[in-house]
């Protein structure tokens, strides 16, 4: 099941510029509706084990989504102290930033291709697809990786992402109901971003040259 | 058009010479390389503003390269591959929007350290050509126009002051404070109060602080910090004579055959270039990108770059030296009101000890190798752990530098937040000018519109260290003192990246400096520069005030120069 990937760039690619509003608004719909976690269709994937697999979306395959949670719930668990990654959305968060364009696409690219990495490792040192493992090996799986050079880096990278789930503004889709404002007593700084100042839109209307 | 003055930047180093101009009558042209952000596009947005950088030129855009010492010589490194690089916020009012506004004036000895103390190996330290007392009324100025609070109290190396007090009362602090002043009596230090570029009651349509706890990286939302978007250019504006274009990027400029500037040539915010004529020229992009912009300006007079044909600019930058610490205070070890009071979100500590900015210690090592027994010393700042809340989860990320994850994780974070608090303090001293931190171009690193990236060495010496090392070492007696615990420092030769000055040194001769007395171009008489880059070197404390009263005591100059060409 794994995602072709020079296929699903092709298909994300408007094939004009007549197409690009339309793409634009797709995606910008689409984002919307991957941060309303939960709201969205389900789509029931299963593997060979029966397991059922996330819902895909438009930077993950359902096999990725699937692993990507595991590892979110690995990093911030229900452990009864304070929100997990579930009650974060910290799933949504990665989203939108696999969406933000303002990041470098080596630097999504990386996320991504670490779940796929942590599979391989999976089958290799455990023989079935990580999202198929027990939750105790699931967790030796990312105990282990972490003693590769790329594991090591990708679960740094992983444990920024959450943590910026924890404390950046809900309106980046984590922090949800700012339950990790509040987890942690912390007051926000006013103003607070809105629609109009957020990231994405201070960006188009301060940063012009994309020469 | 031929405007009076252009002026490249808008910055601390720009704001009072465009605010003075434009009073006096003369048509000035502002070309700001970055957007013009105004107060109400100023949010308290993380991501905006420290995880995106969103104030800053994107890195592989606008890459600069920096040469950093290694055991194995000096290894260049593009901030496109690294991400660590010296711009700053590429606004309207540049950096100045984003300071956290320490107003430590330099005292007399800063403007003479190579007579009043003695010569430090390695070091190209040189005396001003101007003293303090030329300076003062210029500070008086600062504190006034662009607005200073605190309190003047007399301590022994308390500046000459033309005015009893600042023109704006202290803002208000946490508790810390009280506890600093306590502790630093006890010990024999005398703590007295910072003055901060920031208004405490409202002033020229700017309101008072609100204590967003959000400041220094931020920009501020009542205009009550001092920068030169909020304080200086509304007024400029508002004489009619000032005209500031944005997204306007100067890089290069033509001369005669006299060697004056004729024209600046600056790309537009869709690329094109545009060259524009004024009688004269002022540059103030913050030091690093100053260098650059007259090394990249190449003309039949000036083959190397405008202003260097005596091989200067871009030589002798300095940072700042010194660096940090902290201690921690539990919750739980202390009664209930000091527990309550220290929780509250007031960041401000506003105390400040400059006892030791002259060391005269027998058993300090630069002492003893002193003919006279001192040295220069430097400031010690204290404050709270700022309110952001990303700094704080990223330092408790990892243990004994092993990543975190799990209940581990959650419970390090729960503990950190809210059963402690973390006070800080700064240390301020010279950096040693020396022959291995200068600015040159890098020809085969091109930014976005095709032209060289400033390369950057770095180059410290040891002996900054020490001097650092010594203050942070008082300011963590006083730490000790209040009852702090897990104290540490960090004093390194990594300077940074927001306090940059020199590279266009001022002075008597031509031969070894940039600008004269005046910051007018040796080799270019139509060209002053008014940021940091003047400063042979950098004081004892953050460098924006310094920039503000000299910006303003050049703007008399230029007046004078107006005068005698109109």
């Amino acid at each position: 099941m794994k995602k072709n990937k020079s296929d699903s760039i092709e298909k994300m690619i408007p094939a004009n510029m007549a197409q690009m509003e339309h793409w634009e608004l797709n995606r910008r719909s689409f984002l919307r509706t991957a941060l309303l976690a939960g709201a969205a269709s389900q789509i029931a994937w299963f593997t060979s084990c029966s397991t059922q697999l996330e819902v895909r979306n438009e930077f993950l395959t359902a096999e990725q989504s699937t692993i990507l949670k595991s590892v979110l719930m690995i990093i911030f668990p229900d452990d009864g102290n304070g929100p997990s990654a579930d009650d974060l959305n910290s799933f949504g968060y990665i989203l939108w930033s696999l969406g933000n364009e303002y990041d470098p696409t080596q630097d999504k690219e990386f996320i991504i291709n670490g779940l796929d990495w942590t599979n391989e490792f999976a089958i290799e040192n455990f023989n079935d697809n990580y999202y198929d493992l027990s939750e105790s090996d699931k967790a030796n799986v990312i105990a282990s990786i972490q003693e590769e050079k790329w594991g090591k880096n990708w679960m740094s990278v992983m444990v920024t992402l959450v943590l910026e789930s924890l404390v950046l503004d809900p309106i980046y889709g984590g922090n949800k109901d700012e339950k990790g404002w509040e987890w942690l007593e912390h007051e926000a700084g006013s103003p607070r971003p809105t629609e109009g100042t957020r990231l994405e839109s201070f960006v188009a209307k301060h940063k012009p040259f994309a020469i | 058009m031929k405007y009076d003055v252009c002026v490249i930047g808008s910055g601390a180093g720009a704001g009072p010479v465009i605010l003075e101009l434009s009073k006096a009558g003369y048509k000035v042209l502002v070309l700001e390389k970055g957007p013009w952000i105004k107060t109400e596009d100023f949010t308290k947005d993380e991501m905006t503003v420290t995880r995106k950088d969103a104030y800053e030129p994107r890195a592989f855009e606008e890459p600069q390269v920096v040469e950093k010492p290694t055991d194995d010589g000096f290894k260049a490194q593009s901030s496109a591959d690294t991400g660590y690089n010296f711009q700053n916020g590429s606004c309207v009012g540049g950096s100045s929007n984003f300071m956290s506004a320490y107003f430590h004036r330099l005292k007399p000895m800063d403007f003479q350290l190579a007579t009043q103390y003695a010569p430090i190996t390695g070091s190209n330290v040189v005396d001003w050509p101007v003293t303090y007392q030329e300076f003062e009324p210029f500070y008086a100025k600062v504190e006034q126009v662009v607005g200073v609070s605190g309190k003047v109290m007399p301590h022994k190396h308390l500046e000459p002051r033309s005015t009893d007090d600042f023109p704006f009362p202290p803002l208000a602090s946490n508790i810390v404070a009280e506890w600093v002043k306590k502790a630093g009596k006890e010990i024999g230090f005398t703590i007295v109060p910072a003055a901060r570029g920031i208004i405490s009651t409202p002033f020229n349509n700017r309101k008072a602080c609100y204590h967003s706890n959000y400041c220094g990286s931020y920009g501020c939302s009542s205009d009550a910090k001092g920068s030169s978007r909020a304080a200086l250019i509304p007024m400029a504006i508002d004489s009619g004579n000032c005209e500031v274009l944005d997204n306007a990027k100067v890089h290069a400029f033509d001369t005669n055959e006299k060697g004056e500037i004729t024209k600046a040539h600056y790309y537009n915010s869709t690329g094109v270039s545009i060259s524009v004529e004024a009688k004269i020229f002022v540059v103030a992009c913050q030091a690093i990108e100053t260098a650059r912009l007259l090394l990249m300006s190449k003309t039949d007079q000036f083959p190397n770059g405008i202003a260097n044909n005596a091989g200067q600019v871009g030589k002798n930058m300095v940072f700042a030296g010194g660096g940090g610490g902290s201690g921690y205070f539990r919750y739980d070890e202390l009664d209930a009101n000091d527990a309550k009071e220290l929780a509250l979100k007031n960041t401000f500590v506003n105390q400040c000890c400059k006892d030791f900015y002259e060391i005269e210690d027998p058993e300090f090592g630069p002492c003893k190798n002193s003919p006279t027994g001192k040295v220069k010393g430097g400031t010690i700042d204290f404050l709270v752990e700022h309110s952001n809340p990303m700094p704080k989860v990223m330092r408790n990320k990892t243990e004994s530098g092993k990543l975190l994850y799990g209940s581990p994780l959650k419970d390090k974070l729960l503990d950190y937040f809210t059963k402690q608090k973390r006070i800080r303090f700064e240390v301020f001293n010279d950096w040693s000018t020396n022959d291995d931190c200068f600015v040159s171009l890098d020809e085969s690193t091109l930014d976005k519109w095709g032209d060289p990236v400033a390369k950057v060495r770095i180059g410290y010496l040891d002996y900054d260290l020490e001097i650092g090392n010594y203050l942070a070492d008082r300011a963590m007696e006083v730490l000790a003192q209040m009852g702090a615990k897990n104290l540490s420092k960090s004093i390194t030769g990594s300077p940074p990246t927001n306090l940059i000055a020199g590279g266009c040194r001022f002075g008597n001769d031509p031969k070894t400096s940039v600008l004269n007395k005046n910051c007018q171009a040796h080799e270019v008489k139509n060209l002053y520069v008014t940021d940091g880059s003047f400063m042979p070197t950098g004081g004892s404390a953050p460098h924006t005030f310094m920039i503000y009263a000299n910006s303003f005591r050049v703007a008399e100059h230029i007046k004078n120069h107006l005068k005698s060409i109109s």
